[in-house]
């Protein structure tokens, strides 16, 4: 547990825990919970996810249609709300994940390669 | 969406399903199951906050704010009942008073004639260019008429009479006085009206001589025949003929004759139809325009004989013949009164605004303290906005219900009003548009009124406004000065317009009648009746039946004459014999009385004499012409003596008395007038043809005069005539003042409307100014302790504290002048006897206004007097 107290972790940049969460999603349908482990494991631990901040945006997704969400049982037997990815969310997460591939590459040629030392 | 999909209940176990998660996960790790349960904590972050998150971000919650607003904005209403019945009174008088207006509005110009397609369905008008220009609604003669059927394809024409006719209906062995309209076949064609039994007249029984037949309303077949299906081709006794009823009207149809029954006008070249007297409407044909139909009315009318003899005539004029909406036709009259009504309506709605924005700024100075504290306590400006904007739509909802209460009562008292048959439509409801006009009107009054605090509000700085006491700024009583001058100013001109209404009223009901009004009864009875077209027959009944009447004790005199003073007369056309002018043939109104006519009525004779039992019908004929006449065709010469048509020998000079100017072409006229007028003795009326026409048009009236009041006088008057007749029915009683309340009907609904509202103007105006003064002095009290601490006197610091409304209401008065001055010109067609600057006008109402506006001052100023200056210096 130590090197998690430890690590000074990055916050997440406005915008972004939405386009997580649906790439989290296109594995299948997960609860809140295990998308907020999978994001921070994906990201060995790089990215804060505040979990309080999670549920809003679930709840923006799912009103914005790009999720749908069902209680259901989860694998240690607990009650748990599932979310997974509809169509509209599918053709959101290419759209937002091609932009988001541009901007860092926009921005990767300005910063140039960072040197080291 | 009001709806939320997920209850906040939902959300909240999500989160604890979570939590459970993330614990257990944690516990796997190693730690204990309360470390766990509070890292899980830590992790997520504020769980109260991520619920708040989830609850702000619902629907609800503008739903719950607005429910909150609403409650505390009723209870700050609630707090101040002296503001808020002000407001809620002035929103529910102007608002009704439009309200009531608008629907007669709505059913007058706006609503769409009962009929299907009433835009195909139109009338004939004409202009005239030249000399004597004239515009408007244009009837037609036999030949007119004929050329129209014939001539005119693009529409189906049908003709009427164009008033109905007072006739004897006789089913059983009751007869009663009926109101039947003549109509022509096609006529409820062109209405789109289907009888519910039979059918509608043939064009064989429009035929001149054609079989008697009649249509019966549904109001009649009710009352008279009880609903009985078997009255189709019945004959009754209408008339005094046999007349077949072929078809009943639907209930509710109605006709612009509003007629109790029909019968079939069989109009021709000959007699009725020798004059203009038959009204046109036509219905456009499928496929065809109203520009075609134009057209071929011009060109079918040129050719009449009629336009001939005028272009003859009139050279240099121009007459131009074109097709208006039958809705435009019916309301011609009627339009610029009403619209002037909706324009002083509209006035009062912007007197009530003016009155409401002041109430509401001052309101909110007061509140200056409360806004300033809960923007300190964080309210936004749009909450703060939202509130005061959500308190002025609570009234203005209370004031509109109010008003829709108001209007409801004041369009039925206005309707009372109205003679039966005024207006051109069935009924004037109250319904769905009126109310929807209604509440536009009272959010557009909340938002004219809740602008201008709502705007002061924004410059509002914190720091000070709670430090001092609301003090009330000079520049917001500048402003409410502003609209003070406005509301005056508009209060001047209703005033101005209300008091010249009233100043032709008086004229006309006291111009000199010529005749002695008081202790006369009137009684009319129809004569269109087969049993008296032989003159000798009627003749018989005038002399029988006066004679019965001057047997009652108590009557004076008795007499018969085809009209009345105060009564649109016959207009007839003669030829003078002598003079300069000798051979011209002129028009005038003509009047047949018996010899006791001008002795009954008290009518002076001025010259020569009147008529006798002596002039009957062997006699040399013999005319009494009026003064107008005598000075009109005979200027200074001496007509008694002299002959009229070459063989009426003119016996007298008769005084004027008033008429009705109804039905004269001037349109300009007033309503009561003295034109030149001759009367024939009834004894020598011996053209057959003549008489009954005459008698279609004008039922005669018998005439008694007492002493004093007799009792049951008009029963047995009735019994007179009865012994003469018995089946011959009075139509029912008048006096003198109804006769002339009849003629000036509409002079007297535009008094009374117009006075209504000037005078609710007035109070409008009063509330204004005592609001105004009634403020500064509770926002001076210390000043004025101040002051008088300091060696002011009562009445100095008075005076300091009303001149403000004084001043306001001063240059509202004479900014109002102002506008008279253009506005007032517009009622040049609707005053008489009176000019538009009428001096005593302007000063009755500049003093009207200087001593409401004192008032208003002085009432509020007076509580000056109770200040008490050691209290009020050391109660800050």
């Amino acid at each position: 547990m130590s090197t998690q107290e430890t690590k000074e972790r990055l916050e997440l940049l406005q915008g972004t825990l939405d386009l997580l969460i649906l790439r989290t999603l296109i594995f299948g349908s997960q609860h809140g919970q295990g998308i907020a482990r999978v994001i921070q494991q994906t990201s060995e631990e790089e990215l804060l996810v505040e979990h309080g901040a999670l549920y809003p945006a679930l709840q923006r997704l799912e009103e914005r249609r790009w999720i749908s969400a069902k209680w259901g049982t989860s694998s240690n037997n607990r009650r748990a709300r599932f979310y997974s990815l509809t169509a509209a969310g599918r053709k959101q997460l290419v759209k937002e994940t091609t932009k988001w591939k541009r901007l860092a590459a926009a921005i990767g040629k300005i910063l140039g390669p960072v040197k080291e030392g | 969406m009001f709806r939320r999909k997920r209850k906040a209940s939902d959300f909240n176990r999500e989160i604890e399903a979570h939590l459970q998660h993330e614990s257990e996960r944690l516990r796997e790790q190693g730690l204990s199951k309360e470390e766990a349960r509070a890292a899980a904590r830590r992790a997520f972050g504020n769980v109260m906050k991520a619920e708040e998150r989830f609850y702000e971000s619902g629907r609800w919650l503008w739903w719950d704010n607005l429910r909150q607003d609403v409650r505390f904005g009723l209870r700050m209403l609630a707090r101040n009942p002296g503001f808020t019945v002000t407001v809620v009174l002035t929103l529910a008088l102007s608002i009704g008073a439009n309200t009531a207006i608008f629907s007669v509005v709505d059913a007058l110009l706006l609503k769409e004639l009962p009929y299907a397609h009433p835009e195909r369905i139109g009338t004939i008008y004409s202009r005239t260019t030249g000399a004597e220009s004239y515009d408007g609604r244009r009837n037609v003669d036999g030949e007119q008429w004929e050329l129209l059927r014939d001539k005119v394809p693009s529409v189906v024409s049908a003709v009427s009479a164009f008033l109905t006719s007072g006739v004897n209906l006789q089913t059983g062995s009751q007869v009663q006085y009926l109101h039947a309209g003549r109509v022509s076949a096609h006529y409820l064609d062109v209405l789109a009206v289907h009888p519910i039994l039979g059918r509608n007249f043939s064009e064989d029984e429009d035929r001149p001589h054609g079989p008697t037949t009649a249509i019966l309303s549904y109001a009649l077949w009710r009352t008279a025949f009880g609903e009985n299906p078997k009255v189709l081709g019945q004959a009754v006794l209408l008339k005094g003929e046999p007349y077949t009823i072929i078809g009943v009207m639907p209930e509710g149809a109605t006709t612009p004759l509003n007629a109790d029954l029909y019968t079939a006008l069989q109009p021709s070249r000959e007699g009725e139809g020798g004059g203009t007297n038959f009204a046109a409407i036509m219905r456009l044909r499928d496929g065809a325009t109203w520009q075609q139909a134009d057209v071929e009315v011009n060109v079918a009318l040129a050719r009449s004989l009629h336009a001939q003899r005028f272009a003859k005539s009139n050279p240099g004029e121009q007459v131009a013949y074109y097709c208006v909406s039958l809705q435009r036709g019916e309301t011609s009259a009627l339009r610029p009164q009403v619209l002037a009504l909706m324009m002083a309506s509209g006035f009062i709605l912007l007197i009530a605004c003016a009155n409401l924005a002041g109430l509401t700024l001052v309101r909110m100075l007061r509140r200056t303290g409360e806004i300033a504290t809960r923007a300190a306590l964080g309210a936004s400006r749009w909450q703060i906005q939202r509130q005061l904007w959500i308190e002025n739509l609570l009234l203005a909802l209370v004031g509109a219900t109010a008003g829709i209460g108001v209007g409801f009562i004041a369009q039925r008292g206005m309707l009372l009003l109205l003679p039966e048959h005024f207006l051109p439509v069935a009924n004037v409801p109250l319904d769905g548009r009126v109310l929807v006009f209604t509440l536009f009107l009272s959010l557009l009054t909340s938002v004219l009124s809740g602008m201008l605090p709502a705007l002061t509000t924004r410059k509002l700085d914190l720091r000070s406004s709670i430090a001092s006491h609301a003090v009330i700024g000079a520049g917001s009583v500048r402003l409410r000065q502003g609209l003070i001058v406005g509301e005056v100013a508009l209060t001047v001109v209703l005033l101005a317009a209300a008091g010249l209404l009233i100043r032709t009223l008086v004229h006309l009901e006291t111009m000199p009648p010529g005749f002695n009004p008081s202790g006369v009864i009137t009684a009319k009875a129809s004569v269109d009746d087969v049993r008296y077209h032989d003159p000798a027959d009627f003749q018989k009944l005038l002399n029988e039946s006066l004679a019965a009447m001057r047997e009652i004790p108590g009557v004076q005199n008795a007499a018969v004459g085809l009209t009345l003073p105060y009564e649109r007369a016959l207009i007839d056309g003669v030829t003078l014999s002598d003079g300069k002018e000798a051979g011209q043939g002129v028009s005038t109104d003509e009047v047949y009385v018996t010899a006791s006519y001008f002795d009954t009525l008290q009518i002076p004779v001025l010259e020569g004499r009147t008529f006798t039992d002596g002039d009957g019908p062997d006699a040399q004929h013999v005319v009494a012409i009026n003064q107008t006449f005598a000075r009109k065709f005979f200027l200074a010469a001496n007509p008694v003596g002299r002959y009229l048509n070459k063989n009426l020998l003119i016996v007298g000079i008769v005084a004027d008395t008033v008429g009705s100017s109804a039905g004269r072409l001037t349109t300009d006229a007033a309503p009561l007038t003295s034109e030149e007028t001759i009367y024939l003795p009834a004894a020598q009326v011996d053209d057959a043809r003549f008489l009954s026409t005459v008698h279609i048009w004008f039922q005669p009236s018998w005439i008694v005069r007492t002493a004093g009041p007799v009792q049951g006088l008009t029963a047995q008057m009735q019994r007179a005539l009865a012994s003469v007749d018995p089946n011959l029915p009075f139509s029912g009683f008048y006096d003198m003042k109804d006769l002339m309340a009849g003629t000036l009907a509409t002079q007297r609904i535009e008094v009374a409307l117009l006075t209504a509202m000037a005078s609710l103007a007035l109070l409008l105006s009063a509330v204004g100014i005592f609001a105004l003064v009634a403020n500064i002095v509770v926002q001076r009290t210390r000043e004025i302790g101040i002051r008088m601490a300091l060696g002011s006197t009562i009445q100095k610091a008075m005076i300091h504290i009303g001149t403000p409304g004084v001043g306001a209401s001063a240059v509202g008065m004479v900014l109002g002048l102002l506008i008279c001055g253009g506005a007032l010109r517009a009622m040049r067609g609707v005053i008489y006897g009176v000019g538009v600057y009428d001096v005593l006008t302007i000063v009755v109402v500049m003093l009207t206004l200087s001593a409401v506006t004192l008032l208003a001052t002085m009432v509020p100023t007076l509580r000056v007097a109770r200040i008490d200056p050691a209290k009020t210096l050391r109660e800050e």
